[in-house]
C-alpha cells in the first residue's frame, strides 16, 4: 500500500500499525500471523496549495 | 483479507474470473452484516470494534444504534484526519454510514460528506442512519472503488476504513483517490496488510477475501 501511494504521486506517505487489531476467529486468526497480516493507518497529501 | 496487487499490465485489463466470484461473496458478506449485526463474523465488529480503535464514545452514544452495531472498520480513520469545517470530504467503502456520519459532524454544515459503496443494502442503511442523526450534509452514492463517481479534484480529504484490501486492482483505486483529490487534499485510510506475499490458494478464496 505504501508503495503504491507513492507511486500514485501522493507525497509524505506515513503508516502507523492499528494496535489491538485482530481477528475473532482463532483459526483465521493463526492464519493472518502466519503471513504478518496487520491493520495500519495511512495518511498522505497530495501537493499542492488548497 | 489480502495485501494482493495485480502485477501492472494485469490491472489494466479486463476484470478476471476470479474476481467476480470474490466480489460476490465480498457483497454477501457485508450484506450479512447489514442484516444480522447480531451474528458473529471472522472480524470484531459494531461498538466493541469501535471502542478497540479509539472512537470517542461521545460519537458512539450519538450515532444511530444501527450505524454503530453494523460498523466493520479495521481502525479509526478519525485520528489522523483532521477534518475541518466546509471540508469536502471521501468515506469510499462507507456500509452502514458511521464514518460519514461522524466525518459530516467535523465538518460541518458548509461542508459536505460522500459516502461511496457498490452495496445497494448498506447504502440504504447509512441513508436512513443520517436521515436519522439529522444530517443533509452527506449522500451515498453507488459506486466501485476503481471507479469512484465523482470528478477531478472534487475532494479535500478522503477516509476509509478496511475497504482497499478488498479490491483485486489497488493500483488501480490508489489512482482514483489521487485523481478525485484536489491539491493539498489528504488521505487517512485504515487498512489491512500483510508483511508476505500470500500464497495462490489464499488468494483465490473467496471466502477469506471476505473475512
Amino acid at each position: 500500500m505504501f508503495a503504491l501511494l507513492e507511486e500514485a504521486g501522493f507525497k509524505r506517505v506515513r503508516s502507523t500499525i492499528v494496535p489491538g487489531f485482530a481477528f475473532r476467529k482463532e483459526s483465521t486468526r493463526d492464519a493472518a500471523e502466519s503471513y504478518g497480516v496487520k491493520a495500519a493507518l495511512f495518511t498522505a497529501r497530495k501537493e499542492g496549495a488548497p | 483479507m489480502t495485501d494482493v496487487a495485480l502485477p501492472h499490465a494485469e490491472e489494466q485489463g479486463p476484470p478476471l474470473p476470479i474476481e467476480g466470484v470474490i466480489k460476490g461473496e465480498v457483497l454477501r458478506m457485508y450484506q450479512e452484516v447489514a442484516q444480522h449485526p447480531d451474528a458473529e463474523f471472522h472480524f470484531y465488529h459494531g461498538r466493541p470494534a469501535a471502542e478497540m480503535f479509539g472512537y470517542e464514545p461521545e460519537w458512539l452514544d450519538r450515532a444511530p444504534a444501527g450505524a454503530v452495531a453494523s460498523f466493520a472498520g479495521v481502525g479509526n480513520p478519525h485520528l489522523r484526519s483532521r477534518l475541518q469545517a466546509g471540508e469536502v470530504v471521501l468515506d469510499l467503502g462507507s456500509g452502514a454510514g458511521l464514518d460519514s456520519i461522524i466525518a459530516a459532524w467535523q465538518v460541518g454544515p458548509p461542508g459536505r460528506v460522500h459516502g461511496v459503496d457498490l452495496n445497494s443494502e448498506m447504502r440504504a442503511k447509512a441513508e436512513a442512519h443520517a436521515r436519522e442523526a439529522g444530517l443533509a450534509n452527506v449522500d451515498f452514492l453507488d459506486g466501485r472503488m476503481e471507479e469512484i463517481p465523482l470528478p477531478d479534484g472534487a475532494i479535500d480529504v478522503v477516509i476509509s476504513n478496511g475497504v482497499i484490501n478488498l479490491s483485486f486492482r489497488k493500483r488501480r483505486v490508489i489512482r482514483e483517490l489521487f485523481r478525485v483529490l484536489g491539491p493539498g487534499g489528504r488521505i487517512s485510510i485504515a487498512d489491512i496488510v500483510s508483511a508476505k506475499q500470500l500464497s495462490q490458494s489464499i488468494v483465490n478464496d473467496p471466502k477469506l477475501w471476505a473475512s
